[in-house]
């Protein structure tokens, strides 16, 4: 089924000069996608467009059956989460504290969390394997830590649909693989669409890509349909070789020129 | 039987010190939570309604009010309060206004356009009283006093002070998201541009209320709210209560200080706060150039 269409979708900060130039797509229920994609080829744009930041231009974008210009910004926050790049730690804040804030578009102004408001922060943070940190203040976290927080703050609020902006780029490699996992696990009942710069590591654990050029989709598909040497040299003008991953067979890896 | 002597003390208890407590307390409340509001709201540490000029907007309509004899009272309720919120208003759209460079606003920018537009207002509104011929009076209005409290202060300031608080109350869930900053509090769910229209407008009135029956008493917002954040941390369910309890607190002391202290002098307790408060905030000043945030 699907849960998100974007149909004809335009949008940009200046009218006339639009940067995600009329893009179609449809993600389904349960999967896992990568958008990947040359700097400055839309990526975050689409994300911000997605998330309700941003508004179309012209196109639509349909989310669970509504169409989000018709939602006000309450009904899309418990549709859809987003998680930015970098997200601001708040001095002060435990752990549950941030994760918590993922509730607020189910706060009346009258009354603040409830039973199922705890239990959608305990499922978070057990989900994430935060158990052993929730009472942390949030400035003892590190880079990886933290970044799991934010993860459980827009899974807490039970979105059907997560959007991860770059989610791997601030972290080492242990902790890449580790967030990579875990999103990989989150799409059982959530669907996740992350930005990414490393083609290997989207390719390894996202059931699909998209890849962005110049605010358009050039291919999509499959990990191991779209990560080739002649997707690579059109987005990305550079020459790279292909090889299969002898571990996991299926997934492709790509070798710098 | 009771003594004239007892009589006397009684009446001073009920006529002078109570009234005098209470709208000491009601100011703390006001310009306190109003701290809190506009630290949230502008996401800026060193947002205070007194450096942001909102207080001496307010002040300059109360003095002008009273200067063109422009007061009148509906349904018990002084017109003071009001026009001061309308000058506030005005003063901290200015001060917005001043302080956006390239759609952006930065703390510091905010702040020097609050003093600036502070010191403008207060020039205005000392000229105002030396023409209008009430030359002592300036010294109440720039240095603010606690010593024109009476019960009808107390009862006009404090509809201003539940309304404030209670809109303020009632938004923590908006000032708590605005903490990860503007656009994750919209994918959050939150309407930023009117939450901030709506709270800057609930501390503007606060801040009206204050200024209109004890002239400018600066740097009490700054100085509580940071504090009881550094203990009890920054949600605002739980910092707006005990920032109005402690901003009561803070400001029934200084008073106390302010009439005692010097006795039978009485020192404006405007000055008992700045000597607490300018120091306090040049200390949050430096700590935000070396943490280079």
């Amino acid at each position: 089924m699907s849960v998100l269409k974007v149909e004809q979708l335009v949008c940009g900060y200046v009218p006339g000069k639009p940067i995600v130039k009329g893009i179609s797509f449809s993600i389904h229920d349960g999967e896992f996608v990568g958008i990947v994609g040359p700097n400055g080829s839309g990526k975050t744009t689409l994300l911000r467009a997605l998330s309700g930041l941003l508004k179309a231009q012209s196109g639509s974008i349909i989310v669970a059956h509504h169409r989000v210009e018709h939602l006000d910004r309450r009904e899309i926050a418990r549709r859809v989460a987003f998680v930015p790049q970098l997200m601001e730690p708040v001095e002060g804040f435990s752990v549950e504290d941030l994760v918590m804030l993922g509730r607020t578009p189910y706060f009346d102004r009258f009354s603040f969390e409830k039973e199922d408001d705890r239990e959608a922060v305990r499922w978070a943070i057990e989900e994430l394997q935060l158990n052993d940190l929730k009472d942390r203040p949030i400035a003892n976290l590190s880079g990886g830590e933290f970044q799991r927080v934010a993860i459980a703050r827009a899974l807490a609020q039970e979105p059907k649909v997560m959007l991860l902006d770059e989610p791997t780029s601030h972290l080492d490699l242990r902790y890449q693989i580790k967030i990579c996992q875990l999103l990989k696990k989150l799409r059982k009942h959530r669907t996740v669409i992350a930005t990414f710069h490393d083609l290997n590591l989207a390719s390894r654990f996202c059931s699909r890509l998209i890849l962005f050029k110049d605010g358009d989709v050039i291919a999509e598909g499959p990990p191991e349909k779209v990560v080739t040497t002649a997707n690579i040299w059109k987005a990305y003008r550079v020459r790279v070789s292909v090889k299969a991953n002898t571990g996991t067979k299926k997934t492709k890896y790509v070798v710098l020129p | 039987m009771l003594s004239p002597a007892d009589l006397w003390h009684s009446e001073i208890f009920w006529q002078i010190r109570l009234p005098r407590v209470l709208l000491a307390a009601l100011i703390g409340l006001m310009l306190s939570v109003s701290g809190v509001i506009l630290q949230g709201v502008l996401r800026n540490q060193l947002a205070d309604p007194y450096i942001l000029g909102i207080s001496a907007g307010g002040a300059l309509g109360a003095a002008l009010s009273i200067a063109l004899g422009a007061q009148f009272i509906v349904y018990g309720i002084s017109s003071l309060p009001a026009t001061a919120f309308l000058f506030s208003l005005v003063a901290v759209f200015i001060v917005y206004r001043l302080a956006q460079v390239a759609s952006k606003t930065t703390p510091e920018t905010l702040i020097l356009a609050g003093v600036a537009l502070s010191a403008f207002c207060s020039a205005i509104l000392a000229l105002v009283i030396i023409i209008s011929g009430n030359l002592q009076t300036v010294y109440f209005w720039l240095l603010g006093s606690l010593s024109y409290a009476s019960w009808s202060n107390v009862l006009t300031v404090l509809p201003y002070a539940l309304i404030g608080m209670g809109m303020a109350y009632f938004f923590s869930k908006e000032l708590n998201a605005l903490l990860l900053g503007e656009e994750m509090a919209q994918t959050l769910g939150i309407d930023v541009e009117n939450t901030r229209f709506i709270l800057v407008g609930a501390a503007s009135i606060m801040t009206a209320a204050a200024v209109s029956v004890s002239g400018l008493i600066g740097f009490v917002g700054l100085i509580v709210p940071h504090w009881i954040r550094l203990i009890i941390g920054p949600n605002h369910r739980n910092l707006l209560p005990v920032v109005a309890l402690s901003g009561m607190l803070l400001m029934v002391i200084a008073d106390t200080l302010a009439r005692t202290l010097l006795s039978p002098l009485e020192i404006p307790v405007g000055i008992i706060m700045a000597l607490l408060g300018a120091p306090f905030f040049l200390y949050l000043l430096r700590r935000r150039r070396l943490s280079g945030k």
